[in-house]
């Protein structure tokens, strides 16, 4: 006797997302940094603005930092994003 | 409501021994055996809590992901869920959807909580719910199965899976089933759910993220403030080994513990304001425990495990004997907030 | 708006299935060693110089 049983999940794959056209350099550009604030992260961001300037010429970092490392980046630095030419977040550890 | 058909595939398995390992093969199950969720028990949830199973309980917002009444009925029927369990799991979970309570965050986290569900109110009897022995354990079916429900759930609707994105590294026991009841008739003191603002008469859930339990000994006394320093020191150890930051903490306080507390008038305020004074370290002892390397500058700086008194949640349950308790430490900090929502009083509201 | 998202090596799995839910398998991150958090700062330039040769790769047209 057969028993007919029914998925549990929800069955979605969600709509796809496109990539971001990429720069040809990254020379006198500004880079946002969104941080999630935890132990090492401005270690490791100020290393990495160094890096960024000195062998990728970007001109400016700005260095933004979530309010709540468990949630995505909060409204207002979302918001700024369009002012910079390229984000790195982290660190996701 | 009989109308309006199912969504969810469905598959055709020889037996209950073949459709467990579908469900075991699928990574749709917390490890243990499920029951075969057919349509006729997943209408059975829906009808008792007279939802649609087009119903929407709310979207996850970090996944974007809607969740239906039906998908969660699957989950609820596979946990064991009798039809009166359905709409406080169902209540759980819109809780656990509000912003505040940070869902995504706290079951992708490496720290391992698990989802803590405390129901008061009549609903309570309807179910069979024991509030006495075992309170944090294995105390009766309905507890057991509502509490595994909401995992289910959470496996199988936000893919909150082990080494996927859940990433806890230890985890607890609680992320089977982690669900009691407050011994509403036993206690002077008001319940959970009308502490935090639902009228006596409605039945409620409180949802938090939470550690596992840390018990506590103390039948040495029968002065309040000597009871209640000993959850404070459970609290202060917490801060200092896991994690210092204030947030909500739950205490469990059983028969034996509870009864000189009320005797001496003090109401589920009093313990708060004292536990709010009480339960506080001090940054510089973090190095007493290994920390030394963070405490910087601000070894002066005072942590409170309470943001305020009405950061605790103090729970009355537990056997009548045993002069013990227990504290529920959160997840982590005040970035998580617990929730508390009254059941079948919003039938349809929005997500 | 190019961008890289910098995560442990102990966290690709995460992000992979996060990317897939999301939309986006197959989005590529900059991994670097763990833990961060117990990292001396010599480790943290390390880390930073592999991310930096990373976003060549990711954030500039080939």
């Amino acid at each position: 006797m057969t028993i007919r049983v029914l998925d549990p999940t929800h069955e979605k794959s969600a709509a796809g997302l496109k990539l971001a056209p990429r720069h040809r350099s990254l020379a006198g550009q500004t880079i946002g940094f969104i941080s999630n604030g935890k132990e090492g992260t401005k270690g490791f961001f100020t290393e990495l603005e160094r890096g960024l300037r000195e062998q990728l010429g970007v001109a400016k970092v700005v260095w933004r930092t979530k309010s709540n490392y468990s949630a995505p980046a909060d409204t207002h630095i979302a918001d700024e994003i369009k002012r910079w030419q390229a984000v790195i977040t982290g660190v996701g550890d | 409501m009989n109308q309006v058909a199912l969504v969810s595939k469905s598959f055709e398995v020889d037996d209950f021994a073949a459709a467990q390992e579908l469900y075991h093969a699928n990574g749709w199950t917390d490890g243990l055996p499920v029951v075969p969720p057919t349509e006729t028990a997943v209408r059975a949830c829906l009808e008792w809590a007279l939802m649609p199973p087009d119903q929407l309980l709310g979207i996850e917002p970090v996944r974007e992901q809607p969740i239906t009444a039906e998908k969660l009925a699957v989950n609820a029927v596979m946990a064991g869920c009798l039809p009166m369990h359905f709409p406080i799991v169902a209540t759980a979970w819109q809780a656990m959807m509000k912003e505040e309570f940070l869902l995504h965050g706290i079951t992708s986290s490496t720290g391992g909580c698990a989802v803590l569900v405390v129901i008061n109110g009549p609903v309570r009897h309807e179910i069979g719910a024991n509030a006495t022995f075992n309170a944090l354990g294995n105390s009766d079916r309905a507890t057991a199965v509502i509490g595994r429900a909401l995992r289910l759930g959470l496996i199988n609707l936000l893919d909150v899976r082990s080494g996927g994105i859940d990433r806890s590294t230890l985890g607890h026991p609680g992320k089977f089933s982690y669900c009691l009841t407050e011994d509403e008739e036993d206690t002077t003191w008001q319940s959970l759910s009308v502490v935090r603002g639902i009228p006596s008469d409605a039945s409620a859930v409180t949802v938090m993220a939470a550690m596992a339990p840390r018990q506590i000994m103390n039948e040495w006394t029968t002065d309040p403030r000597e009871i209640l320093e000993t959850f404070a020191a459970e609290m202060r150890a917490n801060q200092l080994n896991y994690s210092i930051y204030g947030g909500n903490y739950v205490i469990v306080i059983p028969k034996q513990l509870r009864e000189p507390i009320e005797r001496a008038g003090w109401s589920k305020r009093d313990v708060a304001e004292f536990l709010f004074e009480r339960a506080r370290v001090r940054r510089g002892d973090w190095a007493s425990v290994g920390k030394g390397s963070v405490v910087r500058d601000r070894a002066d700086k005072i942590h409170t495990a309470l943001g305020s008194p009405d950061d605790l949640l103090v729970v009355a349950a537990g056997g009548p004997a045993g002069g013990f308790g227990a504290v529920i430490p959160p997840w982590m900090g005040s970035k998580t907030r617990a929730v508390t929502a009254a059941i079948g009083v919003c039938v349809d509201c929005e997500p | 708006m190019p961008a890289i998202a910098v995560m442990t090596e102990r966290f690709v799995s995460a992000a992979e299935l996060m990317g897939r839910a999301l939309g986006m398998p197959g989005y590529e991150f900059a991994v670097i060693g763990h833990p961060i958090s117990s990292a001396s700062p010599e480790q943290l330039a390390d880390y930073a110089s592999r991310v930096v040769e990373q976003a060549r790769r990711l954030l500039l047209r080939p």
